[in-house]
């Protein structure tokens, strides 16, 4: 029984911090206990043993957060994190939405992972990633609590997704001093996925984004990959976990070389020509899904869209969640450069 | 604080160089230091790994590699029969090491049943083959039968029952369950040399996002931009600035103008700042409000407080799971209410009791509440009607009613605590009252502990209302209660019912209460759970944990309230919280006494 399991045990244990592969072999064992073999989804468990934490307006290391509706019908809110510039701690209420001082300030609209299904805006491990990106990018940061699946199927994390860029394009005190707001989109895994489409999305109605970021997106099709046969099993994540996630997020009866699962393709759009964001794509050497997510890089290529990937051979999902490792910090470096470089 | 780690880690770009011991240093090397100068007493380990504790996970670092044995253990039990777990209920998930712990002890303690389980999704020889959709365990009413079959220990929660009773068969943890439960609290950890990971007098009250433990965490949820009223925000807090700064000519021009504003200000934002100046122009006139209201009509108010918004009932629901557990095989109870009013939490726990497997106990209820202005004997009044309700359901009932001006005035002999009965203490929004005069807190949790409860169930608002700065009292008492009136409007009752309204003014009392008041008078001295941790540990109580049942059960009865989609159950160590949206509103805990480790 021990067999081939063991040493995939022992695999992931030795590329990963103790902490690391304790904190992802949770997660791990969390959601296996909340998908169910008929697609349905423990819901009200799911969100017992997520570790959430409320917004605070009062600056921690230099960040203050506050949560907002984008809309209030569907009850789609956004947690807000700006940079505190050395006022007092606690930030006056009135204070929250004040226009910026800086001359040009990067917005980052960022939508969290969990594989369309898990974590919310306010999970702990997500505010925590918000919380440095404000200090690395100078930026604001607005994590979208999307719906998820199953309960909420394509295209609605996708329409959340477009509701908070229209809302943050629509914020005059968002705007840098150019009167314009100078937006990014940002996510890892499912946000990554949700990145893609929303800056589809942007393009065709002339919203300008100045970079997508993408986190080991989540991406897949039909075809089983290399890296999926490879791996399956061996680095947290099974090809099994990854369809039952498809299958729970695309309409009901669509496989997964649906567009929104494949972006590129036998049903994907062309690329060619549009004035797509440029892309910062970082893969993971141990992720399943790298070719999936290598595709989408030579996709982006192809149609002469910018893009750079960021190949991290070591790396295991989920290596962003701790800043214990090398990973953590050229990506959070290249994160920084690339939402500067364009101001 | 970053790059500092970064520099720790030893150098080269490649990673395979770096042994697992660097890092696990590099985020235990802080904590270590800690430990020593704590002097931890009694056990060694002290020290908790702070980038996982970031993340809401306490474990500690002489415990990781322990961590990652049950971990490994667990997911060759789930790879092998993945339902195995499906049905169990679990205890605060921060403590990694206890919740992995009790789910391993309940697959350990009934061999028999793993086997049966094994045999019956065939895969003994083979962990790694798909388990077909078709399996016998797969679908919820196969599973079902199978339980029935088994004599299960791990109670299902999949049940469906009457939710305006208070499931009997779900509250009710088997034996063997209990004495898990009461081990997980004592010793929340796995290895049993070292001291419980939350031992009561410990500094570490929860898990905090880093460096907040000194700073309040001040929660915003905002409506949008238009809606919110910046101006009337401004206003507020300028004229609350002003008071603070006892000049009270621009505190008056400030406050009419909120006035002005609110008035032409729609929703719940019009109304929070109606409420906000009317109570700083009390305290600019030094119209300070009456001592306190007439105990009936504050009950009247709380009344259609309860029937409009689902608050209450949760404090009562949740309150009464507890119990329940705490009173699962006893067969004399006694509950001590601090405040009965209306009596509205114990018709949903005699119902339970009544429908107990076994039969109920013998039920003693000790009502407190104060004196009425007119002399009636509302405690008998209430006391009657649940002896009614008792008697027609069977279950034994006894009602005694005790009036006292406040519940640091009650003896503990005067409650008459029977040797052989099972003791719980209620206080639901009782005892933030008793931060208003000094001394009076420690002798009700003192009276308390002689009572020797088998549980005391706390509900509190979620909030710091008892700071000593005005501004900042003013400031955190604003978002709060914006945030409560803007649930209110979410149930969507158009036009406004007397309910609605009367809730409106429930809250409004309070809000007079916390800006207009000071002193003795003030007794809306609201705190929040991490404060009322620590309290509660010095006094000598160690926290009894609520679980995934009792939250999914609260998650289903709010999704019956109207208007109820932007509640939240919130799991916070231990306890539960409800809040609207992201914003946390009361907060519901159960404490037991510290038992000592000696036999």
């Amino acid at each position: 029984m021990a067999g081939s399991n063991e040493v995939n045990r022992n695999e992931s244990k030795m590329v990963v911090p103790l902490n690391t592969w304790v904190l992802i072999s949770n997660f791990k064992l969390a959601y296996n206990l909340l998908r169910r073999p008929d697609g349905t989804f423990n819901r009200h468990l799911a969100e017992f043993l997520d570790r959430k934490v409320p917004a605070n307006a009062t600056s921690v290391d230099g960040v203050f957060s506050f949560d907002v509706f984008i809309n209030r019908s569907t009850s789609l809110l956004s947690r807000i994190y700006r940079p505190a510039h050395g006022e007092e701690p606690q930030i006056n209420i009135a204070d929250l939405e004040k226009p910026m001082t800086a001359e040009v300030v990067p917005v980052i609209i960022f939508f969290h992972g969990g594989s369309f299904a898990h974590s919310s805006a306010n999970s702990t491990i997500y505010d925590t990633l918000c919380r440095r990106l404000v200090g690395i990018c100078k930026a604001v940061v607005v994590s979208v609590n999307y719906r998820r699946a199953p309960e909420n199927r394509y295209p609605c994390a996708y329409d959340d997704g477009w509701a908070a860029l229209n809302w943050v394009n629509s914020r005059t005190w968002l705007q840098s001093k150019d009167s314009k707001v100078h937006i990014y989109l940002a996510g890892d895994s499912s946000g990554g996925n949700i990145v893609h489409h929303v800056a589809l999305q942007a393009v065709e109605s002339n919203i300008e984004v100045l970079g997508n970021i993408l986190l080991n997106p989540m991406f897949g099709g039909e075809e089983r990959t290399e890296s999926e046969k490879r791996f399956d099993g061996k680095y947290f994540v099974t090809i099994r976990d990854r369809d039952w996630y498809w299958r729970a997020f695309l309409p009901e009866g669509e496989d997964r070389d649906h567009p929104a699962c494949n972006p590129f393709g036998p049903k994907g759009k062309i690329l060619e020509g549009i004035k797509f964001p440029k892309s910062l794509v970082v893969v993971a050497g141990l992720d399943l899904i790298q070719d999936w997510q290598l595709a989408y890089v030579k996709g982006l290529e192809k149609a002469g869209q910018k893009v750079k990937l960021l190949y991290l051979e070591k790396a295991t999902i989920g290596f962003y969640l701790l800043p214990n490792n090398n990973h953590f910090y050229t990506v959070m470096d290249e994160i920084s450069a690339f939402v500067d470089s364009n101001c | 604080m970053n790059k500092r780690n970064h520099q720790d880690t030893s150098g080269g770009a490649g990673y395979g160089g770096i042994r697992k011991s660097d890092f696990q240093s590099m985020s235990c090397g802080k904590a270590k230091i800690w430990e020593e100068e704590q002097d931890a007493g009694g056990g060694g380990g002290g020290g908790v790994d702070e980038l996982l504790a970031v993340l809401g996970y306490k474990v500690k670092c002489s415990e990781m590699t322990d961590v990652a044995d049950k971990l490994e253990q667990l997911e060759i039990v789930m790879g092998a029969a993945p339902n195995l777990l499906r049905d169990t209920v679990h205890y605060n998930p921060s403590d990694l090491s206890g919740w992995l712990q009790s789910m391993l002890s309940e697959l350990n303690n009934s061999p028999n049943t793993f086997h049966d389980r094994m045999l019956q999704s065939h895969h003994i020889d083979d962990p790694l083959r798909v388990p077909a959709e078709s399996s016998s365990v797969n679908t919820n009413s196969q599973q079902q039968q199978f339980e029935t079959t088994q004599s299960s220990r791990i109670y299902n929660d999949d049940s469906e029952y009457d939710l305006r009773a208070i499931p009997g068969s779900a509250a009710y943890p088997q034996t063997q369950d209990r004495e898990r439960n009461q081990k997980r609290v004592k010793t929340s950890g796995g290895s049993n040399s070292a001291p419980p990971l939350l031992p009561s007098s410990s500094p570490i009250v929860g898990v905090a996002a880093a460096g907040t433990v000194s700073e309040p965490t001040r929660s915003i949820v905002l409506v949008d931009s238009h809606e919110t009223g910046v101006q009337l925000v401004h206003t507020l807090m300028a004229c609350a600035e002003a008071v603070q700064q006892d000049n009270l000519k621009l505190a008056d021009a400030l406050v009419k103008h909120v006035e002005l504003l609110a008035a032409s200000q729609a929703g719940a934002m019009g109304k929070v700042a109606t409420y906000f100046a009317e109570a700083l122009a009390r305290r600019i006139y030094k119209i300070y409000p009456q001592d306190c209201l007439d105990a009936s009509y504050s009950d009247i108010l709380q009344m259609h407080f309860y029937e409009t918004c689902p608050y209450l009932k949760f404090a009562h629901f949740t309150a009464n799971q507890a119990i329940l557990e705490a009173f699962a095989t006893a067969s004399k109870v006694h509950v001590i209410d601090f405040g009965l009013k209306q009596g509205m939490q114990w018709p949903a726990l005699i119902q339970a009791l009544a429908l107990r497997p076994g039969g109920p106990p013998v039920f003693r209820l000790t009502g407190i509440g104060p004196p009425q202005a007119d002399n009636t004997d509302a405690l008998q009044q209430v006391g009657w009607k649940l002896a009614q309700l008792a008697e027609a359901i069977g279950v034994e009932f006894q009602f005694r009613g005790f009036v006292a001006t406040s519940l640091a005035d009650i003896d503990p002999p005067m409650v008459d605590i029977r040797p052989d009965e099972v003791v719980a203490v209620n206080s639901v929004f009782e005892l933030h009252p008793m931060l208003a005069r000094p001394g009076a807190i420690d002798k009700v949790l003192s009276s308390i502990k002689s009572m020797k409860p088998k549980i005391f169930t706390i509900v509190e608002q979620e909030a710091n209302h008892n700071g000593p700065v005005f501004v900042e009292r003013f400031t955190e008492a604003l978002h709060y209660y914006s945030s409560l009136f803007d649930s209110l409007e979410g149930s969507g009752l158009v036009p406004p019912t007397q309910d609605l309204l009367m809730s409106e003014v429930y809250l409004g009392e309070q809000i007079c209460n916390v800006v207009a008041s000071d002193g003795a008078d003030r007794v809306e001295r609201h705190e929040t759970l991490s404060q009322w941790r620590v309290r509660m540990g010095t006094a000598g109580f160690e926290p009894v944990h609520l679980g995934s049942n009792a939250f999914k059960q609260a998650s289903m009865l709010l999704a019956l309230f109207a208007g109820g989609d932007g509640y939240r159950v919130e799991e916070n160590n231990g306890c539960l919280m409800l809040g609207w949206h992201t914003r946390p509103l009361i907060a519901t805990s159960a404490w037991q006494l510290i038992v000592s480790d000696s036999p």
